[in-house]
């Protein structure tokens, strides 16, 4: 206990292991904050240079970066509308709308509470959950990725905006785009024309920097005469009051972020989604409607973005097991280092474990220091008038986009995407869903013919397997009952047909 | 800013492929292409071995990773680019097939292998609960039902599907292959009971086997190995797998053939004192790996092996898209 207690304090002793988180989480915000600059990205980078390091130097800096990076996509999503990673996709929904009210501020600050929270409910999982989340974790099938696909796609609903078919016009292009490449099951090309540039298909990151970046410099071409918003802010830190106020679906958010997180294959992006979704439908009364500068559509994914972080050390630390990109890149690392990162890691390093924590911790502290600071500077930042900010904001795409793979074609697709972006906005059509589409349709489409392979094809064996596992069929029920909850005729089952369509609603899983 | 300083390295470009200048080699910054994305066996692999071989060059080797196209757009990429020595490519055995399954017409023959750095063993492991000790039962148990066992694969072409494949050449039997996006999923599925056994890299596996997460059949080599010395060789229970073997994965650096023969003669060199790095050597070998440190011609005859091995084994198969004949493969 006492050497649990030594390891976890390590880095708050240590005045240069505490340097160091301190310049990870620093550097993480601003990694995070540019389009295109991703964690993964940096963290690869890092093992080149600290190959001569000792590992907990090394974990140190990469546990600040990991923690800082998935909170700094947030700011330019409010600022730029433009997410600076996909875990903050969600976050522009209702951040960007805040700033163009003025209120970049107290969003940005509002944002960054509550990813600390977040951030802090993950570790504490890490901390007293770990092996039982992460066997739990190994518990879910292919096919209950797919159901958990499904209901990330349900999201399509709540993104759609003035029209539902247009959204769901969005949302299929997006999953048509998502196929675009090698099949990653039979390598058969799809979609690809027989060149090799579109046989790993066209990554989302790419999709979205021109989606929400490129056209919305574009739709705000048509707005340079109108006078500037000013913004306020007279307040940045969010009161007690309201940070109490959004306290409980701070919680539930952070629990479907370790979760995701966790679940080796879905990350940061798709937990913030999913957090949202959860919010628009259970929030009774928003502070505005949602999509329009909701409070509370920044605090769920914020919390669950940062709550992921801790989720996703889950099963990496007990078993070796990545819970997202990042985490694959730090096992590549810990290799490096000449540890032996798998389900012997605890026994033959246990101070590794305790060292996490203690790190991530000090990195969540140090978040809420830097992302409270220089707050009043950024939002200056959309101040500035929109002849300089406009070509900012396209340089910013180019850059960033270019930096993803070192592919010039990828920057003509981001621009090919933008321009699309800029007539679907104008006729109607939102480009979340899109993304959406993109993240959410290889996931569905890889793990449905996982799942029905597994039963040997045959499909009734698949529907079985839907009800028979208790795991499946909560899932299963859920997106069933998601469904029938948006439909017509709910609303009188729910007064007197309860128990009928109950027991109907169990039985229509093939729905 | 960047502008300028893609100019400068333009004109140092085209001022250092000047053959007259290549004995002073390398006299600027090098690229290193990595096939595979960040994280990847062959990224770590890269990153671990190049500190090494910057302070035998003299020269940093910037290094970027470029995957997609199964390798193929990291194959075409460094083909694309002059054949000065000065860019790099980090890749795994994958481009050796590319030709039969028709993704590309660029192999490791139109490279010079600079160093063939070290090779992968497969393994054949088991979830735990299943009934099966040797990888004999399995087979037969395979032959009696046909289609139900379930195996964790990465897709046509992978370890996993190649090994199958040589098996099943041996004796015939039919399972069903679920492929997952990398060896890491696949041994995640087959802990949760998703899927029955998987032949996988021992890199990806070994920490489980020790652990006892999941149980190892057979090692695909010739002999049993020193880290696990209680698991049969494959040849064990079936001895004609032995025209496939030495087969396993492996990661080696290039560069476009027709570099001057200085730049090769140095880079040879530099990654010859980089591979046999003390540090670089004892993570290798911790993760599975069987070091080789070959380059030149003893490397090309390796790299033809694994192309004539698995080419045809795929092409028998029925499992390639197009005849290793059409490229004057050899016959194994």
């Amino acid at each position: 206990m006492s050497a649990d207690l030594s390891n976890f304090l390590m880095v708050w002793t240590q005045p240069d292991f505490f340097a160091l988180t301190a310049i990870g989480v620093f550097a993480g915000i601003y990694i995070g904050a540019i389009p295109g600059l991703s964690v993964t990205m940096a963290v690869s980078i890092l093992i080149s240079f600290t190959f001569s390091w000792d590992v907990n130097p090394a974990l140190a800096l990469i546990g600040g970066i990991f923690m800082g990076g998935v909170y700094g996509g947030s700011r330019s999503a409010i600022l730029l509308n433009i997410p600076g990673a996909p875990s903050a996709i969600a976050t522009a929904f209702d951040g960007y709308p805040l700033a163009k009210r003025g209120e970049a501020g107290i969003a940005i600050g509002i944002s960054t509470v509550m990813s600390v929270v977040g951030g802090f409910l993950g570790i504490v999982a890490l901390a007293v959950g770990a092996p039982a989340i992460s066997e739990f974790a190994l518990l879910f099938a292919p096919r209950d990725y797919f159901l958990l696909a499904i209901m990330g796609l349900l999201l399509v609903g709540s993104l759609s905006g003035e029209s539902v078919a247009k959204g769901l016009f969005a949302g299929a292009l997006g999953v048509a785009i998502g196929m675009v490449g090698l099949d990653p099951m039979t390598a058969e090309s799809r979609f690809t024309f027989d060149t090799i540039e579109l046989m790993n298909g066209i990554p989302y990151v790419v999709a979205m920097i021109g989606l929400f970046g490129i056209s919305e410099a574009l739709v705000q071409l048509h707005h340079l005469e109108t006078p500037l918003v000013k913004q306020d802010v007279s307040r940045i830190v969010p009161p007690w009051s309201l940070v109490r106020k959004y306290l409980p679906l701070a919680f539930r958010s952070s629990a479907t972020g370790i979760v995701i997180g966790a679940l080796p294959g879905t990350g940061g992006d798709i937990a913030a989604l999913m957090a949202y979704d959860q919010a628009k439908r259970s929030v009774k009364n928003p502070s505005h409607p949602f999509g329009h500068g909701a409070y509370e559509g920044l605090v769920a994914p914020e919390a669950a973005n940062n709550a992921a972080v801790g989720g996703a050390f889950i099963p990496m630390l007990t078993l070796g097991i990545p819970g997202d990109a990042v985490t694959a890149v730090i096992i590549g690392a810990l290799y490096i280092h000449g540890l032996k990162p798998g389900p012997m890691m605890m026994i033959e390093t246990p101070h590794l474990f305790w060292f996490t924590v203690g790190n991530l911790t000090l990195a969540t502290i140090f978040l809420l220091i830097f992302g409270l600071m220089g707050i009043r500077l950024f939002v200056k930042m959309v101040e500035c008038p929109k002849g300089v900010l406009i070509p900012l904001i396209v340089i910013l795409s180019v850059v960033g986009t270019y930096s993803i793979q070192n592919s010039v074609v990828h920057v003509y697709w981001m621009l090919g995407f933008g321009i699309a972006g800029y007539f679907l906005k104008t006729y109607g059509f939102e480009v979340g869903p899109i993304i959406l589409g993109m993240i959410l349709g290889p996931l569905m489409d890889a793990s449905y013919r996982r799942a029905v392979l597994s039963t040997q094809d045959s499909f009734s064996l698949f529907l079985w397997d839907l009800v028979s596992n208790p795991i499946t069929f909560v899932l299963a029920a859920s997106v069933v009952l998601l469904l029938l909850s948006q439909t017509p005729f709910w609303r009188p089952a729910r007064t007197g047909l309860l128990r009928v369509m109950w027991r109907r609603g169990g039985g229509l899983p093939s729905l | 800013m960047i502008t300028r300083r893609l100019l400068g390295a333009f004109f140092a470009a085209a001022i250092a492929s000047g053959p007259a200048l290549a004995q002073n080699y390398p006299e600027r910054e090098l690229t290193g292409i990595i096939m595979w994305g960040a994280g990847g066996a062959t990224d770590v692999v890269a990153r671990a071995i190049t500190p090494s071989a910057e302070k035998a060059l003299g020269q940093p080797i910037v290094l970027q990773n470029r995957p997609g196209g199964v390798g193929a757009i990291s194959t075409a990429y460094v083909n694309s680019q002059p054949a000065d020595g000065y860019t790099l490519l980090y890749g795994a055995e994958n481009p050796q097939i590319h030709k039969v399954m028709g993704l590309s017409q660029i192999d490791y023959k139109d490279f010079f292998p600079v160093n063939v750095i070290a090779r992968g063993i497969a393994v054949v492991v088991a979830n735990n609960n299943t009934p099966w000790s040797s990888l004999k039962e399995l087979v037969e148990d395979a032959q009696k039902r046909p289609g139900a066992i379930k195996m964790g694969s990465t897709g046509p072409g992978g370890v996993a599907h190649v090994v199958n494949t040589m098996l099943s050449n041996v004796t015939p039997f039919r399972v069903a292959s679920i492929p997952f996006d990398g060896e890491g999923p696949g041994i995640t599925a087959l802990q949760g009971g998703h899927v029955d056994y998987m032949p996988v890299g021992l890199s990806a596996a070994a920490e489980h086997i020790k652990a006892g997460r999941v149980k190892v059949l057979a090692v695909v080599n010739a002999e049993s190995l020193e880290t696990l010395p209680n698991v049969p060789p494959i040849t064990r229970d079936f001895p004609q797998f032995a025209k496939f073997l030495p087969w396993g994965p492996f990661y080696g650096v290039f560069v476009k053939k027709g570099a001057p023969e200085a730049a090769k003669a140095k880079l040879v060199e530099a990654f010859k004192q980089a591979a046999g790095n003390e540090q670089f050597t004892k993570m290798m070998v911790d993760r599975g790996n069987v070091m080789m440190n070959i380059s030149g011609e003893e490397a090309d005859d390796f790299l033809a092996k694994y192309q004539a091995v698995t080419s045809w084994t795929l092409h028998e198969a029925g499992a390639a898209k197009k005849s290793p004949e059409e490229f004057q493969i050899p016959r194994p």
